[in-house]
Formats: structure tokens, C-alpha cells, sequence
């Protein structure tokens, strides 16, 4: 028996879709309603988070109050979570405003249930600091925003999960992937919002299904 | 011995006569790595006001792809990577389809079989067991431009011939043994010729939905006009190679991917 490799590479070409595929597939651990912001949360080693739980990861992030976590902490709420860099000229304010509009068009009573993430592919430049100040330029409120950065790898680790593509330019600057990944309370994915200026609508369906009780 | 094997023995043969490019001298080289000297890689498609080549700096390398047996090593010193613990979202569901069990490989995987069926992730923590890492697309393809001959592979008529008859073939269903075939001209075996392989950033093609215009790009990759962007529209090999990454996700298992790490010197 023999594969050929044209008809391998055609059909992964195709099976690019397989992966979206799988982030839609709900999961069907229950919604919790936490006590607590994320921040202050302990990881529950009580309940196993499952097979396709972000949260397996174990790397470690730095948000801009200097704090060290792990993406486990974020667990309890469903997240909005978006790759971008600070000295970003054009998408990055894009996709932080994408995300704001989801924000907004939740409704009053959940809005505070809901934790939106931005995470730096810029290991070098991006500081805590830096994102301190980004955040204030961005004016993204204290709550419910959690900016974080990390170390090289471990971006490339957490960027290939969420499936976004990425490479520094010349410049310095990052070309890269625009995607917007819904994580249920226990980190799995369930839905991606791709590129620019999109309607928020099915991000606010899906978080609103995650957040049912 | 495959076609494709020979072909590319005959040419190495060949090149006895023809006074190559003498193996760098490597003294730094860690048991079963080989020293790349440093270079220069030209990417196939680099954006508007990009350098048309990026620096590569001196590396260690695997002189061969990992194999079977080697990977069974892995997985005996850590469960968490065995089979039956594997968490979905670090391997799909083939991951090791080819071994028997947990911990044998069985019929249809050879101790010195290039270990296929493997993610990224499961790459990746191996690399890292070993204190390496994986290559970076750059020093993958820097490495395994170079022909039997000169460090240049591109401007090698012969080699390129060789590649591209093994590039459209179909992969055997039982694969080769690793070093079966000759090594390169830095002392690497089997860049082509046997498996594809991961790279740390494979993930650093520009495709669909990108920032900062690269659609365009998208579009060359993906239409038969594509090549008139591209550096060098005759390497056909290196098209595939690219195109087959970026179809990649960090947890697919493919039967004929498999890996080598790299190290820094």
C-alpha cells in the first residue's frame, strides 16, 4: 500500500477546516460561577480539566500588575482570548476593539462573567510595563482584563493551540494570524471569530450558551 | 534499496569525482549531531521590504531523523507521553498508531524506523528531554538546501533532479531504516528521502486572515500563479515543503512526518 504525497498534502490542505471543527464541539463539563475574579483563584486539582482544555499547559505568563500565572488561573470563566503586540501599528487595535464589541453587546448581567484575555507574541519588547501602559491606551478597564506575556516558546506553544500563525519581519514587527477564541469556564475551545471587523454576534452566542446554567 | 535511494546514491557517487565541499570540521558537535556552519537561508516568499535572506547562526544538529526506538526511551522515562495518557489536545487520536502498545513498538515500527505518527507537542517535549530543541524552518531549510556536493544545493542541477523525482513519489508503505541513503555535504542524513519533519515555528506562514495585507500572499500559495512572487519559481520541493506546513496543526500525527533536533553551539 502506498499514500501519495500530492494527494496527502491535498487533503491536509483540506483537513485545514478539521481543527475549527473540533473547537466547535461543546463541551460537556457544567459552567461554574466563580467566587472570585481569575486572578485569585487556586487551580481546582480537585476536578480534572479534560483532554482538550488549553489549561493542560503548563508554561507560565506574566500579566502587566507583575503577577506570574498559569492559563489554568484564568479557569472558572468563559474567556475571550486574542494574540496580539503592543507597538502593533494597524490589526492589534483592531482585534482589541473586535473584542470590546463583544464586551459591549453581552447583556448587562453577564457582562462581569465573562474575562477577556490579550496575550503578546512580543517576548522581547513587551514588558509588563509595556502592557500597563497599552492597557491604559487601549483604556481597558482593571476588570476583566488580563494582559499577559511570556517567553518565546511558550508563545509559539500557545499560539500553535490556538491555531494563529506568526512571524517576526524585519522590522520587528509581527505578522500574524487575527483570531478571536472563546474558551469555556475549563479552557477548551469552543469557538474562533477569524479576522478583522467581524460581527460579534455568534462570540456573544456562544458565550451566552457557556454561561447558561 | 527504493528508486529514489538510488538515485540519489548514483549521484553521490557521481561526485566522487567532483571536488565538493569538505564536511566542516566539528568539534563542538554533541554525540550524534552534527555541526552546521553558519549561512544563509533564503526564504521562499518574503514580504515587501524584507532582506531576501535570513542569517543562520552555527547549530547542532541531528545527523539523523529520531527514530522508533529512540522515541520508546522517551516514553518509558515519561508516561505523560505515552499513548494511552495522551491529552487530545497535545496529539490527536493516531498519535503512535503505528506501535503495538504503550510501550512496544510491535511489527509495524522499527527500532531504527523514523518515528512517525508524532505532533509537535510530542516533538517538542522530546527535543526537551534530550536538553535540545526543534530546528527552526530557517535552519531546517538552510540545512537540507545543501546537496551531496556543494553547500548551494539549489545550483546543483543533479540534486535537484534527485529531490524532486523523491518528492513525487509515493512513500513507501514500510519505511526505510534511518541513514540508509548518503549524507549531505554537512554530514546529514535523510533531510529528504525519507520523512517530512517538524520545525519549531512551522506556524510562521502567513495564511488566510492574516495582519497587515499579506492576503495577497494567501493567494499566491494557494493558486497556480503563485510561483511568480516566490525567489526561485524551479524549487518545486521547497513549494511542497511549504505548503505542507502550513497545513499543519501542532497536533496532527501524519504517517510520514516525523523529526530531528537542533541545538545551540
Amino acid at each position: 500500500m502506498t499514500t501519495n504525497r500530492k494527494s496527502l498534502f491535498a487533503s491536509l490542505v483540506g483537513s485545514i477546516s478539521l481543527a475549527s471543527t473540533i473547537c466547535l464541539s461543546l463541551s460537556s463539563c457544567g459552567t461554574q460561577s466563580p467566587e472570585k475574579p481569575p486572578c485569585c483563584q487556586t487551580i481546582k486539582s480537585g476536578v480534572p480539566i479534560s483532554d482538550q482544555s488549553l489549561y493542560q499547559l503548563d508554561s507560565r505568563w506574566t500579566s502587566d500588575q507583575g503577577r506570574e500565572i498559569q492559563l489554568g488561573h484564568l479557569r472558572g470563566q468563559p474567556q475571550v482570548i486574542a494574540m496580539v503586540f503592543t507597538s502593533c501599528e494597524f490589526a492589534c487595535p483592531v482585534i482589541v476593539n473586535d473584542m470590546k464589541r463583544i464586551a459591549a453587546a453581552l447583556p448587562r448581567d453577564v457582562q462581569s462573567k465573562v474575562n477577556f484575555t490579550l496575550i503578546s507574541f512580543d517576548h522581547e519588547r513587551d514588558t509588563p510595563e509595556k502592557l500597563r501602559v497599552f492597557r491604559q491606551r487601549m483604556q481597558l478597564p482593571m476588570a476583566g482584563w488580563t494582559l499577559l506575556r511570556g517567553e518565546a516558546d511558550d508563545v509559539r506553544e500557545l499560539a500553535a493551540l490556538l491555531g494563529v500563525n506568526y512571524r517576526k519581519d524585519a522590522r520587528g514587527q509581527y505578522a500574524h494570524s487575527n483570531i478571536l477564541t472563546v474558551l469555556s469556564p475549563n479552557g477548551e475551545m469552543v469557538h474562533q471569530q477569524m479576522g478583522l471587523n467581524q460581527s460579534p454576534d455568534e462570540s456573544v452566542k456562544q458565550l451566552l450558551h457557556l454561561l447558561q446554567p | 534499496m527504493s528508486p529514489r535511494l538510488f538515485i540519489l546514491a548514483l549521484v553521490v557517487m557521481a561526485s566522487r569525482t567532483v571536488s565538493g565541499v569538505d564536511s566542516p570540521a566539528a568539534p563542538a558537535a554533541p554525540a550524534g549531531m552534527v555541526v552546521v556552519p553558519a549561512g544563509d537561508y533564503r526564504p521562499l516568499f518574503v514580504l515587501p521590504n524584507e532582506p531576501k535572506t535570513v542569517p543562520v547562526a552555527r547549530f547542532a544538529l541531528d545527523k539523523f531523523p529520531v527514530t522508533n526506538g529512540e522515541f520508546l526511551e522517551f516514553v518509558r522515562a515519561n508516561p505523560r507521553w505515552r499513548r494511552s495518557a495522551m491529552k487530545r489536545i497535545f496529539a490527536d487520536q493516531n498519535y503512535l498508531k503505528h506501535w503495538s502498545g504503550d510501550l512496544a513498538l510491535g511489527d509495524s515500527a522499527g527500532t531504527n524506523q523514523p518515528v512517525v505518527w508524532v505532533s509537535w507537542f510530542a516533538a517538542k517535549a522530546f527535543a526537551q528531554w534530550k536538553g535540545k530543541r526543534l530546528p527552526t524552518v530557517a535552519e531546517w531549510e538552510y540545512a537540507a538546501n545543501a546537496g551531496p556536493r556543494r553547500v548551494d544545493g539549489e545550483n546543483d542541477p543533479e540534486f535537484q533532479r534527485a529531490l524532486r523525482h523523491w518528492y513525487s513519489t509515493p512513500a513507501p508503505a514500510e519505511l526505510p531504516r534511518v541513514g540508509a541513503g548518503l549524507p549531505n555535504c554537512f554530514g546529514l542524513f535523510d533531510l529528504h528521502g525519507l520523512v517530512w519533519e517538524w520545525t519549531s515555528d512551522f506556524n510562521s506562514a502567513i495564511v488566510t486572515g492574516d495582519a497587515r495585507g499579506d492576503t495577497g500572499l494567501d493567494r499566491q500559495l494557494f493558486c497556480g500563479a503563485g510561483s511568480a512572487g516566490a525567489k526561485d519559481t524551479a524549487n518545486f520541493p521547497a513549494f511542497m515543503r511549504y505548503g505542507f506546513r502550513s497545513s499543519l496543526k501542532a497536533p496532527y500525527t501524519v504517517h510520514n512526518l516525523g523529526f530531528r533536533c537542533a541545538k545551540d553551539l
